[in-house]
C-alpha cells in the first residue's frame, strides 16, 4: 500500500507538487499520470525518500520510506535520471544494491536471468543499449522480491517485447497482490496496464480512481485527461 | 532484520572496487611513487632553481604529485556517486543518511590507509633505503601513508559538497601547482595552512610547518571538509 496525503514540495516559490492526495492499494496497477513536469517524477522522489517534503506525507506499507528497514525488500523502485555508475559491470552494480539490503546474492542471478541480461551480466553498464539499462534498473527493483513496485517510465527505451514484457511482469505482480505504482506520460500505453488512475497536471491531482471510472464518457484515457485539465498542450508550466 | 553497518560497509567496498577507475589511479600512485623515489634515492635527477640544482626529493609538488592521484580513490567514491545519477540508487537502498555517510567515510578512509601502503612502500624503500633506524624509517613512512590519507579525506569531503569529481580534484592540483608556487611570497602565514604546504610539511619536504605542526593542520582541513560535507549530505535533496 502507498499512501499519500496532502503532500507538496515547494522549490523556492515554485510549487512541484501542490497538495496531492491517493492511494495505490495492494492487487491493483495504479497509473500515475501526467505530461511532463507535471510533478510525478517529485512526487516519487518524496515518497522515496530522496527529497524532503514541503509539507503532507508519503507512506510505503505505512512507514515513511526513510524508516523502513531493508527498504529494497519491501519496495523496488525505478527512477529516471537514477542509474549505474557506466563504468561498473552489470552484475557487480546488482551485487553491491544486494549487498547493501542483505539480501542474498543467488538473487542477482535470478533477477538477471528474469530481465534476459544474464548473458551481458558481465558487460559494464556504458555498452548497454537504452533498453537494456532500462532492463537492469527493473532488475535492481525486482532484487528484495518487494511487496511494492514503483517505477518511473519503465518502457522507456524499450522495444515492443520489452513493452510487453513489462506489462505482463506488472500485471504478474498486482495479480499476486503486490502494489505497483506505474508513474508515465504515455496514457494510451499505461491505460492497458492500469486498473486505477491518478493524473497530475501542474502539480495538483485533477482525478483519481478507478480506470473506468475516469474514462467514463470519454473516448480514452487521454480524451478523458484533456477533458479534465483543458490543456491540449501538454508541456510543461 | 536491519540493515547492519557491516553490510553497508561491505556494499560501499564493492562499489570502489569494481570501478576500474580505482586501480588506474592505484597504478598511477604506485608508479609515481616507485619512479620518484628511485630518482629521489639515486639523485640522478636535480631541479634547476634559481639558487641552482636541488634535489627531487626536496621539491614537494613533484614528490607529492602519486599522493593526489590516491586521493582521487576517494573523490571518486565520494563524486562518483553523482555519475549517472547512481545516488539516487544508492539513497534508495540506504535511505538513512547518517549511516551511509558514515559507512561511505569509513570504508573509504580505511580502502586509503590500505592502499596507500602498497603504493607508496616500493618508492619508499628506494628513497629511504639508508635511513636507518628503523624508527626514522617508519616514521617517514607513517607521515608518508597519513599524507595520503588525509589529503584523500580533504578530496572526499569536497566531492560530496561539489557533488563532483573534477571540480575537488582540479581545485586540489591546481592549489598544489598554481596556488601554493605564485602565493608563497606574497601570503606566506596564509599559503603554509593550505592543505599542500601542510602535507608537504608533514612528509618533510618543507620546513614551513615542522611534520607536527602539519599533521595537525592537514588532519584539521580533513575534519572540517568532512564535517560540512556530512552536514550537506544529510540535509541536501537527493
Amino acid at each position: 500500500m502507498i499512501e499519500v496525503l496532502g503532500l507538496s514540495k515547494h522549490y523556492g516559490g515554485r510549487k512541484a507538487v501542490d497538495d496531492v492526495t491517493f492511494t495505490a492499494r495492494p492487487g491493483r496497477v495504479t497509473g500515475f499520470l501526467g505530461p511532463n513536469g507535471a510533478g510525478k517524477s517529485t512526487t516519487l522522489r518524496v515518497l522515496l525518500g530522496l527529497d524532503a517534503p514541503t509539507s503532507g506525507r508519503a507512506l510505503v506499507a505505512g512507514r515513511r520510506y526513510r524508516d523502513l528497514a531493508q527498504p529494497l525488500r519491501t519496495v523496488g523502485a525505478l527512477l529516471e535520471g537514477a542509474g549505474p555508475v557506466p563504468e561498473r559491470r552489470a552484475a557487480d552494480h546488482l551485487m553491491w544494491l544486494a549487498r547493501s539490503n542483505r539480501i542474498p546474492r543467488r538473487r542477482v542471478r535470478e533477477v538477471l536471468d528474469l530481465t534476459g541480461l544474464a548473458e551481458a551480466a558481465r558487460r559494464r553498464v556504458k555498452t548497454y543499449s537504452l533498453g537494456m539499462r532500462q532492463r537492469l534498473g527493473i532488475a535492481a527493483a525486482l532484487l528484495g522480491e518487494p511487496d511494492v513496485l514503483i517505477l518511473d517510465e519503465p518502457v522507456n527505451g524499450l522495444d515492443p517485447d520489452g513493452i510487453r514484457w513489462v506489462r505482463d511482469l506488472l500485471r504478474d505482480h498486482a495479480a499476486s497482490g503486490r502494489t505497483v505504482l506505474l508513474s508515465s506520460h504515455f496514457m494510451a500505453e499505461t491505460a492497458g496496464i492500469a486498473d486505477d488512475v491518478v493524473i497530475v497536471h501542474r502539480g495538483r491531482v485533477v482525478v483519481r480512481g478507478s480506470l473506468a471510472e475516469v474514462t467514463a464518457g470519454h473516448a480514452s484515457l487521454e480524451e478523458a485527461f484533456f477533458a479534465r485539465t483543458g490543456d491540449r498542450t501538454g508541456g510543461p508550466r | 532484520m536491519t540493515v547492519r553497518f557491516r553490510d553497508l560497509v561491505a556494499a560501499e567496498r564493492m562499489k570502489i572496487t569494481t570501478l576500474p577507475a580505482t586501480w588506474i589511479a592505484l597504478a598511477v600512485a604506485l608508479a609515481g611513487h616507485t619512479l620518484l623515489g628511485f630518482a629521489a634515492g639515486t639523485d640522478i635527477v636535480r631541479v634547476a632553481g634559481t639558487a641552482g640544482p636541488s634535489p627531487i626529493g626536496q621539491t614537494g609538488t613533484l614528490m607529492l604529485a602519486p599522493a593526489y592521484a590516491l586521493a582521487a580513490v576517494a573523490v571518486l567514491a565520494a563524486g562518483g556517486e553523482h555519475r549517472a545519477g547512481q545516488l539516487r540508487v544508492t539513497l534508495a537502498a540506504v535511505p538513512c543518511r547518517d549511516r551511509l555517510f558514515a559507512a561511505k567515510l569509513a570504508t573509504t578512509a580505511a580502502f586509503c590507509l590500505l592502499a596507500s601502503i602498497p603504493a607508496a612502500l616500493p618508492g619508499h624503500l628506494l628513497r629511504h633505503a639508508a635511513a636507518w633506524p628503523v624508527g626514522e624509517w617508519t616514521g617517514r613512512f607513517g607521515a608518508s601513508v597519513a599524507v595520503q590519507v588525509l589529503l584523500g579525506l580533504v578530496g572526499f569531503g569536497f566531492a560530496v559538497v561539489a557533488s563532483s569529481v573534477t571540480v575537488p580534484m582540479a581545485v586540489l592540483v591546481v592549489l598544489a601547482v598554481l596556488g601554493s608556487p605564485l602565493l608563497r611570497s606574497a601570503l606566506p602565514d596564509v599559503v603554509r595552512f593550505l592543505p599542500h604546504e601542510a602535507a608537504s610539511s608533514l612528509a618533510g619536504m618543507s620546513p614551513a610547518l615542522g611534520p607536527v605542526a602539519g599533521l595537525a593542520v592537514l588532519a584539521g582541513w580533513a575534519v572540517v571538509s568532512v564535517a560540512v560535507a556530512w552536514r550537506v549530505f544529510v540535509r541536501r535533496d537527493g
